[in-house]
């Protein structure tokens, strides 16, 4: 039988997965893409914290909040996306009815964690990544789950093909399937493989136990307005206790709940026997609830000491970045945020690694990074341009961007957020090195920032980057057909990172001047280029011709 | 261009076409030969393609009832016609009318973009002239699935790479580049473009010589005519652009791909000054290996206004 519980949380999957997929495939929807996202109460309070921002679209989240302080934990058992699919897992794998106290004590583990981020946070360091519920989630689906589905479809596809074709189903024969490829795609199946392999323990062993934003709902869900009550047609029999998936009943005593740890999922109402219970407006007490899992001052403070210190070493790291900019700040050589990305430090304290970015990034450049801007810098987004290029049309990381840490642009601001510059490398270069006719990097320049010109004793023209035109999108490095590292690398040098302003003010400010359209359609040749010298590349001088 | 100019077109390109053909009026550079190897027609880009090919005998001599024709436009980049970097897609529209006129059960139209494929095939508006012939047959290939190792016999540098299957199913192949400079192989024309029916590119840059690799994957994708879009002629700044445009009207037709990317060569402005087709390396080395004649001088033109 399907509840109305179940119907309910299929339907918040679903709606999930379906943002997931329109962000994916770059759609408009109506609601905004990034909305569960900002459901996370964890995820968002703390990134509020750690970024020292409130915008208004972190309202959601806060309602959240409200609605747990009189309801209970709502979110967890009928919208959670993470909840859902631990439910269908634990479902799939198996999970335990047995009863271990002990497990009780694990309980403890989320305030710990939620204190631990708390104290980083207020340092001003985001550590929610690690755990925040909807920021694991999206990942989840969006770098892992997707992808390989969209592999297995293009993998079904190509078998199909011959009788596609034989049917003359053209559509179906032409049909290409954008099958993206992350990093860090096997610590995500590790860990979501553990998350799946907990259920052994008990039923949502995450919620129960590790799942900060659960925490912070159970701290204003000790006593909701809405609760379950027992009447005195209570038995004892101790079957609800027995069925509760969050063991949120006390077994010795099943009239006593735990109401923090309860999310309302009501199995216990249709398991008693005796109807004795309720989900109701408690007008008395009918039992003493004492808590039998308490968490201690002691302990809130601790953990939270952990995290603010944990959240300090990692200020004092070789890559971080706090402070000024300056000499002897050592930013990571080859990482490329971006276009939009706040400035280093507010971006990471921002950044919840949700991972929505990369999995909406048309072209598939944007990718987790591990270690390369230190441990702080875990999970955030970087442009792998050897994968491919970042369109100077497309503006989508920004705008799924749940908490801002990549500005949402406009037109005309995205072609100028400079992402960095490209550096020829030119041994490695084709027409630098080997003199060998190729003008790639050229050709697919959108910016026309690489130029070509005659070197002595060279037959071929070689490319020069023209710095102030260049604006760091990696068609030159995708395309260079040189093997392995390309011949052209675009280097984070010279990359507009602002928290606010124009970047077309400040790019113009700095000298650039960076333009992907020409000045009218049947335009005059593009300033800059010398053809005095009655240079046309590619042609060969007179003599030949005449043979 | 509205229907009634379309069709003051056509009846222009008919009388001149008679004119031409009972002998009253003998196009300047008409040579009296019984083939016509080069046509040339200046018009509009609907008009002038179907004189052109008419002039080499209309499509019925490259497509019998029953074919199945590949169309290879350049649609690689993202820009609208104005821009040169593609070819127009009235151009590319006309020749796959003319095919179905001509019978053939299949028409594709087939590029492997550099940029996004979607994009690419919006932008270009070349899917959009296409759609009221059929909704199926403008496509980019991308996916490796869709080509297919193939032996270059007659390489001397490139003796193996991966072809679009659909095209070595086809019948007929006909090359329907715009005109455009390239900043490597010196112009982009009907030789060029066959690098985008195959499907490591990059390959004929890095390991063997681009010219001499352009000419090897021409020996295999030796295309049964060729049409040249050069009503817009990128002439600086190619392949991309955006570069000097020159409204040029003109469209030039051959069974020959080496003849009419010669012809081209040598009737356009590059980079301001005029050339040879011999100095352009691919050209005359696909002259020297016979694969067509790049001595336009020697080859019957004919050459109409509309």
């Amino acid at each position: 039988m399907i509840t109305f519980r179940r119907t309910i949380q299929i339907i918040s999957l679903i709606l999930f997965l379906t943002l997931l997929a329109s962000a994916i495939s770059s759609a408009i929807t109506p609601t905004p893409l990034d909305l569960f996202l900002l459901l996370d109460p964890a995820l968002i309070a703390l990134t509020a914290i750690s970024g020292r921002i409130f915008s208004v679209a972190f309202i959601p989240a806060l309602l959240v909040l409200l609605i747990t302080f009189f309801f209970g934990r709502i979110f967890c058992g009928y919208i959670c996306p993470m909840g859902t699919t631990l439910d269908g897992t634990d479902k799939l794998f198996g999970t335990t009815r047995k009863r271990k106290p002990e497990a009780g004590k694990l309980r403890l583990l989320k305030y710990i964690i939620l204190f631990f981020l708390l104290g980083a946070s207020l340092v001003g360091v985001s550590f929610v990544f690690v755990a925040a519920p909807l920021s694991l989630i999206t990942r989840f689906y969006g770098l892992l789950v997707h992808p390989v589905l969209a592999f297995l479809s293009n993998e079904i596809l190509s078998r199909v093909q011959p009788l596609t074709e034989w049917l003359d189903m053209d559509t179906l024969v032409f049909m290409r399937i954008a099958t993206p490829r992350f990093a860090t795609q096997l610590f995500i199946l590790a860990f979501f493989g553990a998350l799946f392999f907990l259920a052994k323990v008990s039923p949502r062993f995450w919620c129960r136990n590790l799942c900060p934003s659960g925490a912070l709902m159970a701290l204003l869900s000790k006593k909701p307005l809405i609760r379950r009550r027992v009447s005195d047609d209570c038995t004892d029999c101790g079957r609800c206790a027995s069925s509760c998936p969050m063991s949120a009943i006390m077994a010795e005593n099943p009239r006593v709940t735990l109401h923090e740890e309860c999310i309302v999922c009501r199995t216990c109402q249709n398991t008693c026997p005796e109807n004795a219970i309720s989900f109701d407006r408690v007008r008395m007490e009918q039992v003493s609830e004492k808590q039998r899992f308490s968490f201690t001052r002691r302990q809130f403070i601790v953990s939270g000491l952990f995290g603010a210190a944990t959240a300090t070493v990692g200020l004092t790291g070789l890559n971080s970045l706090h402070g000024k900019p300056g000499p002897g700040q050592v930013a990571p050589k080859g990482l490329i945020r971006p276009p939009g990305t706040l400035p280093e430090m507010d971006f990471l304290a921002r950044c919840s690694r949700c991972g929505e970015c990369m999995a909406a990034c048309p072209t598939n450049t944007l990718q987790p990074i591990w270690l390369d801007a230190g441990f702080m810098g875990l999970f955030s987004p970087g442009l792998n341009l050897r994968r491919c290029y970042c369109s100077p049309e497309c503006r989508m990381c920004g705008e799924v961007c749940p908490t801002d840490a990549i500005r949402s642009l406009s037109k005309d601001e995205r072609i100028w957020a400079k992402t960095g510059t490209a550096v020829i490398f030119r041994r490695k270069c084709l027409a630098w090195e080997q003199q060998k006719s190729c003008m790639v990097c050229d050709e697919v320049c959108p910016y026309k920032a690489v130029e070509f010109r005659k070197e002595p004793g060279n037959p071929v023209p070689v490319p020069q980057v023209r710095e102030e035109k260049c604006a760091g999108c990696g068609y030159c490095e995708h395309f260079c057909p040189v093997q392995n590292q390309s011949a052209i690398v675009v280097t984070p040098m010279g990359a507009l990172r602002m928290s606010e302003g124009s970047y077309i003010a400040q790019g113009k400010s700095e000298g650039l001047n960076l333009s992907i359209t020409p000045k009218s359609g049947y335009g005059p040749q593009p300033e800059g280029r010398d053809w005095g010298k009655g240079f046309a590349p590619g042609f060969e001088g007179d003599e030949s011709g005449s043979e | 261009m509205n229907r009634r100019e379309f069709l003051r077109y056509q009846a222009k390109g008919i009388l001149w076409m008679i004119a031409g053909g009972s002998g009253i009026l003998l196009p300047k550079r008409l040579i009296a030969a019984p083939v016509t190897d080069i046509a040339v027609v200046k018009g509009a880009p609907t008009a002038a393609t179907r004189a052109a090919v008419d002039l080499l005998g209309g499509m019925k001599q490259f497509v019998k009832p029953g074919d199945r024709v590949v169309i290879k436009p350049n649609m690689s980049f993202p820009a609208p016609p104005e821009r040169a970097s593609n070819t127009h897609p009235e151009v590319i529209r006309e020749l796959a009318v003319m095919c179905k006129e001509a019978g053939a059960a299949k028409i594709l139209v087939l590029d492997h973009t550099l940029a996004r494929e979607e994009l690419c095939l919006e932008k270009s508006g070349i899917r959009k002239a296409c759609n009221p012939i059929s909704k199926k047959m403008v496509f980019a290939l991308s996916d490796e699935r869709f080509y297919k190792t193939t032996d270059i016999p007659k390489g001397m540098s490139m003796t193996s790479t991966d072809i679009m299957k659909e095209v070595l199913k086809s019948n007929v192949l006909i090359a329907a580049p715009v005109a455009k400079s390239h900043s490597s192989a010196g112009v982009s024309l009907s030789m060029k473009g066959m690098m985008g029916l195959n499907y490591d590119r990059s390959v004929m840059h890095r390991r063997y010589d681009l010219h001499t690799s352009i000419v090897d994957l021409c020996t295999v994708l030796k295309a049964d005519l060729t049409v040249i879009d050069g009503t817009r002629v990128l002439s600086t700044n190619g392949p991309r652009g955006p570069g000097k445009v020159l409204k040029e009207d003109t469209v030039i037709a051959s069974k020959d791909m080496v003849a009419a990317d010669a012809y081209a060569v040598s009737i356009f402005e590059w980079y301001g000054k005029r050339f040879k087709p011999g100095q352009i390396r691919h050209i005359r080395e696909a002259h020297k290996r016979g694969l067509g004649r790049m001595d336009v001088e020697n080859l019957n033109v004919k050459a109409i206004d509309l």
